[in-house]
């Protein structure tokens, strides 16, 4: 009785769903391309072996927009927004690769080619973000501003931001330490994947473990009631977007890494776009509340899988937003309250009359 | 029928509400620092010609896309919505009236019409998916955004020029500011300045948005919705039909808004306007609309476009500054903006308290 009860709750819930759409459009591949779904290992000409596969490349491409959809989750369980996170992407590259082209000046002669402080090239990035995290934070925490606005002001003002830090120009680097970030690979497994896997465990450790996903929800489900009684949500709100500026500048680092260049203009264009329906898909609610972290991926990969399987069959990549958006349109109306509610409802009603006929 | 008692309202009393009336402070702080950044400005570069009739046209004329595209944000926003397709949707119909009259050899207004009916009926069904399916405004008009973008790069992924004599026509229409002379003959002002087709829409459609808001019925309703949707509805108010032609309205002005852009640059071209649904909702917030919705006016919304405006052109004028650094500055406005409105809210929550 009890599982029933458990598996038709599943079945009403977004994730399940979410997980469903993700199956087809796998299928959907494998049939119409058989290798789709195949991994193998190769060797490179350097000696290293590397996973190879559609299925890899998939999630090796995910991870910039997963590791910020991650924190997203955080700022969307608690009912707001981050729209500042694609130009938070741009201000770490660009810092990143500033920093690194600031010492090859130092170091002329191409024998002499160490970066000295390495790790400040990547520390740099991650504290700018992080600060312009806490900015948005407290807008939204202590100010109490509305999220889409108070984000929008680092949308507009961070490709200003980045544009300034490196004059306008783009730095190429061939520093193989940076490159290895997002190019390189350990056991086989490429770093990206490596880097959202401890992501993942990190911030699912820090909500799970800790009393502050239950605090996030609360807040997201009703602030006053959660303040009222006792909870500090401003400080919730300010960590939730703190914690999302921080990610932000390491999807940046990774971004920077794979195409070894800083591009203000466009490098994290339209990420908060694809963070916020990764995290919506995901089955986390746009009013807040309870979150699904886990959800946040299975969305994040349902898009890139939608990606790489129109780019499959040869389509212009700027075309691919509209299959893009036709295959969330079919996801959010399946997701959509009065869907859910009717499919549960036939459900319900055929149980029943099955449950009559067997009586 | 029992008497209803009505408060006559006496001009000095209503000149009273006016000015004092916290609603519309946001709309005397837009035109307030309107004007100073504008005075700023004539101090520093009268001497180049800031001050010039010419310019002051040039604001309205190279901004009239985004702020015929701001009339319709305007209204959803009212409504507590928010409408993240525009550019997309005005981008795509300068797409169609590009390939329709330079690849299918088809007649401009063929094209506007398709575009038209475009438009206005994905604007209708975004506005039907938000009220029947319960889905967030910003989540539809989202996938909405994405749909637009990618039907335009599926038509072409490259700029495809507009050569047609009635566009030509359209683009070329001018009307000269004359003055008198010593003479008494009628010349044209210098620096030549010039009203356009772009100016008159720009213009025609804020007079026409303030007056579906203020004056009729189908305005209050919207103004309603975004105060409070239950009691709209509890009141009887009709919500859903009101919503579903919010959004196609504004559907309406992201064409209009796209044809006005496609004048501006005779083109289409699939990755234009990227971004630019951003420039019409900030322009309007720093208009003083309020994404909570239930505030907002078509004057603030129209110096907000203004005032978003002065800020690069000050830019140009001093010569030595980045562009960049008008992004920086219209940032600072925003926050500005938004620290004042929340001032404002808060000052009058403390009166409500009192009374």
């Amino acid at each position: 009785m009890r599982k029933t009860m458990l598996s038709s709750a599943f079945i009403r819930s977004k994730l399940f769903w979410a997980i469903v759409a993700e199956l087809l459009i796998l299928l959907v591949g494998f049939i119409l391309r058989p290798d789709f779904l195949s991994i193998q290992l190769r060797t490179l000409s350097d000696g290293t072996t590397v996973l190879f596969g559609t299925p890899v490349d998939i999630f090796n491409r995910a991870s910039e927009i997963t590791i910020i959809a991650m924190g997203m989750t955080l700022v969307i369980a608690l009912g707001g927004t981050d729209i500042s996170v694609g130009a938070l992407v741009a201000v770490s590259g660009a810092i990143a690769l500033k920093f690194l082209r600031w010492d090859v000046l130092v170091y002329t002669t191409p024998g002499d080619y160490t970066v000295k402080p390495y790790y400040l090239a990547l520390l740099l990035p991650l504290m700018t973000c992080t600060l312009m995290g806490l900015f948005n934070g407290v807008l939204i925490g202590k100010l109490k501003l509305q999220p889409i606005i108070a984000t929008l002001i680092l949308m507009v003002g961070g490709r200003g931001i980045a544009q300034i830090v490196t004059n306008g120009k783009q730095f190429t680097t061939q520093y193989t330490p940076f490159k290895f970030i997002g190019n390189g690979s350990v056991l086989g497994i490429p770093v990206p994947i490596l880097i959202t896997l401890v992501v993942i465990l990190a911030v699912v450790l820090f909500v799970r473990r800790t009393s502050f996903g239950m605090f996030v929800e609360s807040v997201g489900i009703n602030p006053n009631a959660s303040r009222v009684s006792g909870l500090r949500s401003d400080t919730i709100i300010i960590i939730a977007y703190v914690l999302t500026g921080l990610l932000s500048g390491i999807s940046g680092l990774i971004y920077s890494s794979r195409i070894s260049s800083n591009d203000s203009n466009n490098a994290g264009l339209g990420y908060e776009m694809d963070a916020i329906l990764a995290v919506v898909i995901g089955g986390t609610s746009m009013t807040g509340g309870k979150f699904s972290l886990l959800g946040t991926l299975v969305g994040s990969l349902i898009i890139r899988t939608i990606t790489t399987l129109v780019l499959y069959f040869g389509v212009v990549s700027e075309a691919i937003m509209a299959f893009k958006a036709l295959i969330i349109a079919v996801v959010i109306v399946l997701q959509s309250e009065p869907v859910r509610n009717a499919i549960a409802k036939q459900r319900s009603k055929r149980t029943a009359l099955g449950g009559e006929a067997r009586a | 029928m029992p008497e209803i008692k009505t408060m006559t309202i006496t001009p000095g009393r209503r000149m009273r509400n006016l000015l004092t009336n916290p609603k519309y402070l946001m709309v005397y702080a837009t035109i307030g620092i309107f004007l100073l950044i504008y005075l700023f400005g004539a101090l520093l570069y009268g001497g180049k010609g800031f001050t010039s009739v010419r310019t002051f046209m040039l604001f309205f004329s190279d901004n009239a896309y985004i702020g015929i595209s701001a009339v319709g944000m305007t209204m959803v926003l009212i409504t507590g919505g928010i409408d993240l397709s525009v550019a997309a949707v005005a981008s795509l119909t300068g797409m169609i009236v590009a390939y329709g009259t330079t690849v299918l050899n088809a007649h401009p207004l063929v094209c506007i019409g398709a575009a038209l009916l475009v438009g206005v009926g994905l604007g209708a069904l975004m506005g039907a998916c938000i009220q029947y399916l319960n889905v967030p405004p910003f989540i539809t008009t989202l996938t909405g955004m994405f749909f637009a973008r990618g039907v335009c790069s599926l038509i072409s992924r490259e700029s495809i020029s507009i050569k047609h004599s009635l566009i030509d026509a359209m683009a070329g229409f001018k009307i000269y500011l004359t003055w008198p002379n010593a003479q008494g003959e009628w010349v044209k002002i210098k620096p030549v300045a010039s009203i356009d087709l772009n100016i008159i829409a720009f213009i025609l459609m804020i007079v026409l948005g303030a007056i579906i808001l203020q004056k009729t019925r189908f305005g209050r309703n919207v103004y309603a919705i975004g105060g409070n949707e239950q009691s709209a509805t509890l009141m009887g108010l009709p919500v859903a039909r009101t919503k579903v032609l919010v959004y196609a309205f504004n559907g309406l002005c992201s064409v209009l808004a796209g044809i006005s852009y496609m004048l501006y640059v005779k083109s289409g071209w699939n990755l234009s306007l990227q971004g630019a649904e951003l420039d019409v909702i900030s322009a309007c917030v720093i208009g003083g609309v309020m994404l909570s919705g239930g505030v907002g006016y078509m004057i603030g919304t129209l110096f907000g476009v203004l005032l978003k405006a002065t800020i690069p052109a000050i830019i140009t004028f001093n010569g030595s500054m980045n562009s960049w650094w008008a992004k920086i500055f219209t940032s600072l406005l925003l926050l500005l903006f938004i620290i004042i409105q929340r001032a404002v809210i808060a000052s009058s929550q403390r009166v409500k308290k009192k009374e």
